[in-house]
């Protein structure tokens, strides 16, 4: 049966070879296209294929107080990553990761939208994980392909006070925040940004520099060690920043003001640093770290006392009667008044045909400058003020300060309003209003608005002279912020013994405000202002000297009736507490 | 005597075919030392080593196929023919391994019935066209050599292995051009496969059936033989899209990635980018041995077995490529050779027919692995791992030095 002979002709035998090296050389030639051509091409993409960078977060800077107990500490968390590419069952994945985790995986769907970015970029997809749920992560690490998790320092408020208002919150990135920034590259969505209070004016220097490593790694993801001749780069923590808080301070303050509205400021005139900082209500800032940041911050919108405001920087209140101390600078400066001269005061004053009232309803009596002051008497200031021209009223109020911001370092300061001619011309029109205006202002009311730091501003001019420091709250070399040829030395010395007669006499208005401490002498000055959302807001400024020290203080109670009752009280347990014998202070070195 | 007469004809054997295949032996087994872990427990189960255990069999079964007399081989082909289709149904009754009744539990081995079907089928093909000195004018004279190849290749498809089946279609064609038939004849066989394949784009479905018209036309046929060969043609094509759903997703995903391997990184087409990236990199002279990042960061899949040539391209680059298929060229062409000058008809077949079967493995593993064609899931013959292939590509090499003697010492 193999007889058949085999007859095949040449010519199919040579189509046959010639098939045979065709399809030979096309392999040939694309290898040779692959490995010699486009050699370069995916020699760069085998590289990337095997090296992934990994971030390393830096931690930020600590925040201190002055006698450098931590106020705004770090604590490890654990942050989840998933790369897209890499999930290909993703619905699989955030299952297990629920099972994991204990948490919802429609949280970890939502992330992964929120984060997403690029297919190859590690997307967030659960922060603040504990070390025990990593390590049940660890365990099904096989089955969650293109995840990882890394450590990722965030904030932990330890210390006894809030100090919610000017520590500021983080915010997370989010792309529209990326999108705003300069340079977008710096930040990766889910990074921390200070968003408010000193976080956000230092920014800058509590921000860390993130750190890079280059990991070799296989397809499953699983890292394989560093790979060498790569530039990887430590992550560098950011520098600390100390306040010139004390925090014992400001932890009294806030127990104190803690029923009310309102602010208290403590600070050093000389150097214009700030001791305590207290706007309220107020929350604790570890409200805004962790998962459930949206709920809580909702509740605190919707608070209807507004807790998130910043009442120290941003509130604009009426000043009141502490507004007479201006009156007094421009009567004092341009010398037209003898402190001894006295004028009746019987509780009415007629200007026009309108009825002034004093707020004693029986009047005063007699009354010279330091009575004027020490008792508040609005008859005293509304015939005194009439004595000075509109513009330089208003130019004593800009040389204090008052209608611009103070330059304090905490974000979004308000400028406040100061009225002047040119002001009440447009509001009111030209024949709209009439000098019975001023004697409103005399007294601090009617259009000005001003913040509590202006306040503080203000009453520490008035006692370092014109020579106080720029208000600030972190540590630094001080700056002065002088007040040129204001007034005679004698006249300041005039002005202050009627602020310390406020205190000190029976009859005077802040005499409440008085700890009685032994060589301490306490001047200031009550503010009742009336507003139109209720009670009058209570005021109180002021300050203590005692031997080479001096701080002063800014009480404002929202609604909280009279100055000289219910500011003054508060203003005394500051005192009483910062002088104390017992108590020491640290000198922050001001090289 | 008789130990001279053996010497007498093993001499007058192609040497050079098992040599090409020791050379190429050793290029896989060096490559899958490489991606074998070195340490450890594992080395037991590395694919190294039980390819180098089954190159014992492997060499056994050549030696069995240069000695089993010719005669006997063509006396029983029909009823082993019939043995290797029952053994390509066993594995459906036996347990599903990852997917597919493929594989026959031997408890302590695998062992894959169709990787000996390929040249079981291919013999028995030689032996039914040199029977029946087929005059090959008539297309009906195609039929049974069609229906040989055909059962067990649907078998193969239905375990389901699409590589293996298309594989064993193909020496079809080259073995009925070898018997004489007609072009256009084998033009009508094939015709219904270019129908279906160009009707999913209306431009190549337009040029094929314009093209068509022509072959008809020089062969000139009958009118209504011509109209019933170009209208089945393009119900054919119009039927397709049936065709196209028919087949199984990850087939049809294949399909599709190849036009576009950029479209889904990581999906079907991650193989064909990793496999292409891992090529490229290794440049003319290739990373060293161990040295292939793609290959040891296990970013190529099914590495040791249908992906052992990107293994080989980034880890001893293209200087060792051009090597592995010159040998295969000359090894193929050495058959095809030996096909056309042998005496007889049945070994003339039986050697374009192993031609073909190299040559198609060779090819589409290759063009696979450099993304010219779909992934098929086809070795590349004595250098992936695969202990079934090995042994059947050593009884090939067998029967190649068997029926091929060299007329010309």
């Amino acid at each position: 049966m193999l007889k058949a002979e085999n007859l095949i002709p040449k010519g199919r035998y040579y189509i046959f070879s010639g098939i045979v090296i065709i399809l030979m050389i096309v392999l040939i030639s694309r290898f040779c296209y692959l490995q010699i051509f486009k050699y370069e091409q995916y020699k760069h993409k085998a590289e990337i294929n095997r090296i992934r960078a990994v971030t390393i977060d830096a931690p930020r800077g600590l925040i201190l107080d002055r006698n450098r107990n931590i106020l705004v500490d770090n604590y490890p968390t654990y942050i989840l990553t998933g790369i897209p590419g890499e999930m290909e069952d993703r619905e699989n994945i955030f299952y297990t990761l629920s099972y994991c985790t204990g948490i919802d995986s429609i949280n970890f769907a939502k992330n992964y939208k929120k984060y997403y970015r690029a297919k190859f970029v590690p997307t967030r997809l659960m922060k603040d994980l504990t070390i025990q749920q990593i390590s049940i992560l660890e365990e099904y690490k096989l089955d969650l392909p293109g995840v990882n998790y890394k450590k990722f320092p965030e904030r932990y408020y330890s210390s006894e006070i809030n100090g919610s208002h000017f520590l500021g919150h983080l915010k997370e990135v989010d792309s529209k925040i990326r999108s705003q920034m300069g340079n977008p590259n710096k930040f990766e969505l889910g990074d921390l940004i200070g968003w408010t209070g000193l976080e956000k004016q230092y920014e800058s220097q509590l921000r860390g520099m993130r750190g890079v490593k280059y990991l070799e790694v296989d397809a499953l993801g699983r890292e394989m060690g560093e790979v060498e001749g790569y530039n990887n780069r430590r992550a560098i923590p950011g520098n600390d920043l100390r306040l010139t808080i004390d925090s014992k301070l400001q932890a009294l303050l806030e127990e104190e003001m803690k029923n009310y509205c309102g602010t208290g400021i403590v600070s050093i005139p000389e150097s214009g640093e700030i001791l305590a900082y207290v706007s309220k209500p107020d929350y604790h800032p570890n409200l805004f770290v962790g998962k459930m940041v949206a709920g809580r911050w909702n509740k605190l919108l919707k608070n209807q006392n507004r807790p998130l405001l910043d009442r120290v920087t941003t509130g604009l209140y009426p000043p009141g009667s502490t507004f007479k101390i201006i009156t007094a600078l421009a009567l004092l400066e341009t010398n037209l008044i003898n402190p001894k001269e006295e004028i009746e005061c019987t509780g009415t004053y007629q200007f026009g045909n309108r009825t002034f009232k004093c707020w004693k309803e029986d009047g005063h009596g007699y009354v010279n400058f330091q009575k004027g002051i020490a008792q508040s008497c609005n008859i005293y200031f509304y015939q005194m003020i009439q004595k000075i021209s509109f513009s330089r009223w208003s130019n004593i109020c800009f040389n204090f300060g008052f209608g611009e911001i103070t330059g304090i370092d905490v974000a979004y300061e308000k400028s406040g309003l100061i009225p002047t001619e040119n002001y009440m011309n447009n509001k009111y029109g030209k024949w709209g209003w009439s000098r019975g205006n001023l004697l409103n202002l005399a007294l601090g009311q009617g259009d000005i608005l001003v913040t509590p730091i202006q306040m503080v501003q203000f009453i520490n001019q008035v006692v370092t002279h014109g020579n106080a420091g720029r208000l600030h709250l972190a540590e630094r070399k001080t700056q002065k912020k002088v007040i040129k040829n204001i007034l005679s030395k004698n006249n300041w010395e005039i002005l202050e013994k009627s602020l310390e007669a406020t205190v000190k006499n029976n009859q005077g208005t802040g005499r409440n405000a008085d700890p009685h401490i032994n060589g301490l002498i306490i001047g200031g000055k009550t503010g009742t202002a009336e507003n139109p959302h209720g009670n009058p807001h209570a005021w109180f400024i002021g300050y203590g000297k005692k031997g080479d020290s001096t701080i002063t203080s800014v009480i404002l109670i929202e609604n909280g009736g009279h100055g000289g009752e219910i500011a003054a009280p508060i203003f005394r347990k500051v005192f009483s507490y910062y002088f104390s014998p017992k108590s020491q202070h640290l000198v922050l070195n001001n090289p | 005597m008789m130990i001279s007469q053996v010497n007498n004809t093993f001499y007058k054997r192609p040497m050079i075919v098992i040599f090409a295949s020791m050379v190429l032996t050793s290029i896989g087994l060096t490559s899958l030392f490489s991606i074998s872990p070195h340490h450890s427990s594992d080395v037991m189960s590395s694919s190294f080593l039980k390819q180098l255990i089954f190159l014992g069999p492997a060499i056994i079964g050549l030696i069995l196929m240069v000695f089993i007399p010719r005669y006997l081989i063509h006396k029983y082909i029909y009823i082993i023919y019939a043995i290797v289709l029952c053994g390509l149904v066993l594995p459906y009754f036996s347990q599903n391994v990852a997917g597919t009744n493929r594989w026959i539990d031997l408890g302590f081995i695998g062992f894959q019935p169709s990787e000996f079907a390929k040249w079981v089928i291919v013999i028995c093909l030689a032996r039914y066209l040199s029977d029946h000195k087929l005059k090959m004018r008539n297309l009906s004279s195609f039929i049974i050599p069609f229906i040989i190849i055909i059962i067990p290749a649907l078998i193969v498809l239905k375990q389901p292995d699409l590589g293996t089946a298309l594989v064993m279609l193909i020496p079809l064609l080259p073995m009925l051009y070898w018997a004489g038939a007609k072009s256009y004849h084998l033009f009508l066989l094939i015709a219904p496969f270019f129908s279906i394949l160009t009707a999913f784009h209306p431009l190549p479905f337009s040029i094929w059936a314009i093209l068509m018209i022509l072959i008809i036309l020089l062969e000139k046929p009958s009118l209504i033989v011509g109209l019933i060969v170009y209208f089945t043609n393009l119900f054919l094509g119009l039927l397709a899209p049936v065709f196209w759903n028919s087949l199984k997703e990850y087939q049809q995903k294949r399909i599709l990635t190849l036009f576009n391997p950029e479209l889904d990184p990581l999906g079907a087409a991650y193989q064909i980018i990793q496999s292409q990236t891992a090529i490229g990199s290794g440049g003319i002279f290739g990373k060293g041995i161990g040295e292939g990042t793609q290959t040891h960061l296990k970013f190529l899949p099914v590495q040791e077995s249908d992906f052992i040539l990107s293994v080989i391209g980034e880890e001893m680059g293209f200087v060792c490529i051009a090597l592995i298929i010159l040998i295969f060229t000359w090894l193929i062409l050495t058959i095809v050779k030996l096909s056309y000058s042998s005496k007889d008809r049945f070994s003339g077949l039986v050697l374009i027919g192993i031609a073909s079967l190299f040559l198609s493995h060779v090819f589409v593993n290759s063009a696979m692995t450099i993304g010219i064609i779909p992934v098929k899931g086809l070795p590349l013959p004595f250098i992936s791992a695969g202990g079934s292939f090995l042994i059947s590509c050593f009884m090939m090499v067998g029967i190649v030095m068997n029926v091929g003697v060299d007329s010309h010492d």
